[in-house]
């Protein structure tokens, strides 16, 4: 017995799905709206309030942590972010000659310092996988300029996921521009 | 078709207490209820605010079809006011201040007339009101003999970007609508409950040279340094009597899950794999689950903790990048759209071990953090859709989705 209500129930649940044309046996009673001045409230399930504006954009600290003379951040400044593909860790040829640009650097001019290498994502996952990927795209960097000479001691490396975006538009180029690993030079 | 029909009715008799199908079964209508408000202290905005509180409360316990309707009336009154003398159920409570600023409330539940349950609530301040909307919901989930919505008084801890490489950490009711800042300045991020208590948490610090995982104490206001690595540090999962923790942690920039004892602060790597291994979650069966990118993309697999034996678990969607799980259930976040820039859709599935069986849990926009209740009755997720933001609750046995609007800020990851 139970079997056939059941499946009454599912056939009808089917049925009614299937076709939407049709009216489905819904009781029609109006409800009582108009008289009361009884207010109200919206339904539980509807959104109302979108405010995501409190990614503040200003890159005024982006060299905060230099502190120490101005040969630091006159080394950081001449070394350009590498940037990277849709959901990819792999580096582009075209982003080779920055590294051994930075290789050069670091052999030369920088040789006292060492180097943090910071992962970014776009905004695509905001999850531990996003952290990772960003730490897989600051590690592919630090096995680049292992391969060109520069001791694997001075790198350091972090993720900052997609919580440290350069541009917060919603557009392809915006996106590009997050997916990449910046170089921070420490004492 | 009708193969499909039987198929259906077949898997439906075979497996009725599977929550990933137990979607046909509950058709019956919901006894209606309406809410009347008796309330002689404070001005109307907060009366309304009060009223839609537990309007949303009552929803989300999933037992009633609820009126919406803001009626006054005297708490005393012998009879229901004449708009919902047709209701099941009546709910009526009156709100007084104290001197001391504290909120009071009578509640008393009616049927047909006849008060059948009736209960009292204090509160030192009226800005938390929302708590008490809670308890009455919780009550009268209680009184009607239903399966315990306990958490709906557990807290919620999140943390969310202010500015580049700023957070602060949020602890929350389930709704988000109550929100202290437990954490504040600097770079925290990936907050998590350290025990049942939820007297206790974990966090991510980035502020020093490496990522450094700490332990907060909230009673005594403590914080300890537990671990740290070089690349990555984040505490994914902390097992149910809080003496083990999964950590992914990278030494040489290779993100691998690790076991960690809080007793003998010792650790164990789990897994080995060159790509990524993130997100691991206890099991049961001393089993944890995982995302790994070991197919080219983001997928959950399986890992005995005893042996070797890594185990694909899920076969559906582009690029499943989160999970959480509770038992034999594991929700998880798949891309459905192929487009890589725009639009995407991001749906939160349920699978269970059990039967293989996938249910979609949600429809629309960017859905993730999806966080299993500690008892497997409900999944708390942040949903993304038309550039708004909202908290969803997933009544998985009753088949429904509740969202509240987010009041600001991009969650950066939570914890239930």
């Amino acid at each position: 017995m139970k079997s056939i209500v059941l499946s009454s129930v599912v056939v009808a649940l089917l049925v009614f799905s299937g076709c939407s044309g049709k009216e489905p046996a819904v009781d029609t009673k109006k409800s009582e709206v108009e008289k009361s001045a009884a207010q109200e409230v919206a339904a539980v399930e509807t959104e109302t309030v979108a405010a995501e504006d409190s990614m503040v954009d200003s890159d005024s600290n982006a060299n905060a942590n230099t502190g120490s003379g101005m040969s630091m951040s006159d080394v950081e400044s001449e070394l350009s972010s590498i940037y990277f593909g849709f959901d990819k860790f792999d580096i582009n040829s075209d982003m080779e000659d920055k590294i051994s640009k930075a290789a050069e650097l670091g052999k030369t001019t920088a040789v006292n310092y060492n180097v943090k290498l910071e992962g970014n994502c776009d905004e695509w996952g905001s999850d531990e996988y996003n952290f990772a990927l960003g730490l897989k795209r600051a590690n592919a960097v630090k096995k680049a300029l292992v391969a060109e000479g520069i001791d694997g001691s001075r790198i350091s490396m972090v993720s900052y996921g997609e919580s440290n975006p350069t541009c917060s538009d919603k557009t392809q180029a915006c996106y590009a521009q997050n997916r990449r690993v910046d170089f921070k030079i420490l004492p | 078709m009708r193969v499909i029909f039987s198929l259906l009715l077949f898997v439906s008799l075979m497996f009725g207490s599977d929550a990933t199908i137990e979607v046909i079964k509950k058709v019956d209508a919901l006894p209606t209820i309406a809410v009347e408000d008796a309330s002689e202290s404070y001005d109307d905005t907060f009366k309304l605010k009060f009223f839609k509180s537990i309007i949303a409360d009552l929803n989300v316990i999933s037992l009633f079809n609820v009126d919406r309707f803001h009626r006054t009336i005297s708490f005393d009154a012998s009879s229901v006011a004449v708009e919902n003398k047709d209701m099941n159920y009546v709910l009526r409570y009156k709100m007084s201040e104290g001197d001391d600023g504290h909120l009071s409330i009578e509640m008393k539940l009616l049927q047909e007339n006849e008060t059948v349950f009736t209960k009292n609530y204090k509160v030192n301040r009226s800005n938390i009101y929302m708590f008490i909307s809670h308890a009455i919901a919780y009550d009268i989930n209680e009184f009607m003999g239903e399966s315990s919505v306990e958490w709906m008084k557990r807290k919620v801890i999140f943390s969310r970007i202010v500015g580049p490489k700023k957070s602060e950490i949020v602890i929350s009711d389930y709704s988000l609508s109550y929100q202290h800042v437990i954490l504040k300045g600097g770079f925290n991020i990936f907050p998590k409950w350290a025990n049942k208590a939820q007297n206790a948490f974990y966090y991510t610090s980035l502020d020093g040279k490496k990522p450094t995982l700490k332990h907060v104490n909230i009673k005594n206001v403590t914080v300890k340094k537990v671990i740290s690595s070089d690349g990555m540090m984040i505490c994914s999962d902390v097992s149910s009597d809080g003496k083990t923790l999964l950590l992914t942690m990278a030494k040489n920039g290779q993100p691998d899950i690790y076991t960690y004892n809080i007793d003998s602060k010792t650790y164990k790597r789990e897994t080995t794999y060159g790509g990524i291994d993130v997100n691991a979650q206890f099991m049961s069966n001393n089993k944890i689950i995982f995302i790994s990118s070991r197919l080219g993309y983001p997928n959950v697999f399986s890992k005995r903790l005893d042996t070797h034996e890594i185990e694909q678990m899920v076969y559906y969607g582009k690029s499943n990048s989160a999970c959480s799980s509770n038992g034999e259930y594991i929700v998880y976040k798949a891309r459905e759209s192929s487009n890589a820039f725009e639009k995407n859709t991001f749906n939160l599935h349920l699978i269970s071990m059990k039967t293989d069986f996938i249910r979609r849990l949600t429809a629309t926009g960017i859905n993730e953090f999806p966080r299993f209740s500690k008892d497997g009755d409900a999944i708390l997720f942040i949903k993304n859709y038309k550039n708004q933001s909202s908290i969803g609750i997933i009544r998985l046995k009753h088949n429904k989705n509740y969202l509240f609007p987010l009041a600001y800020g991009k969650v950066q990851s939570m914890d239930w």
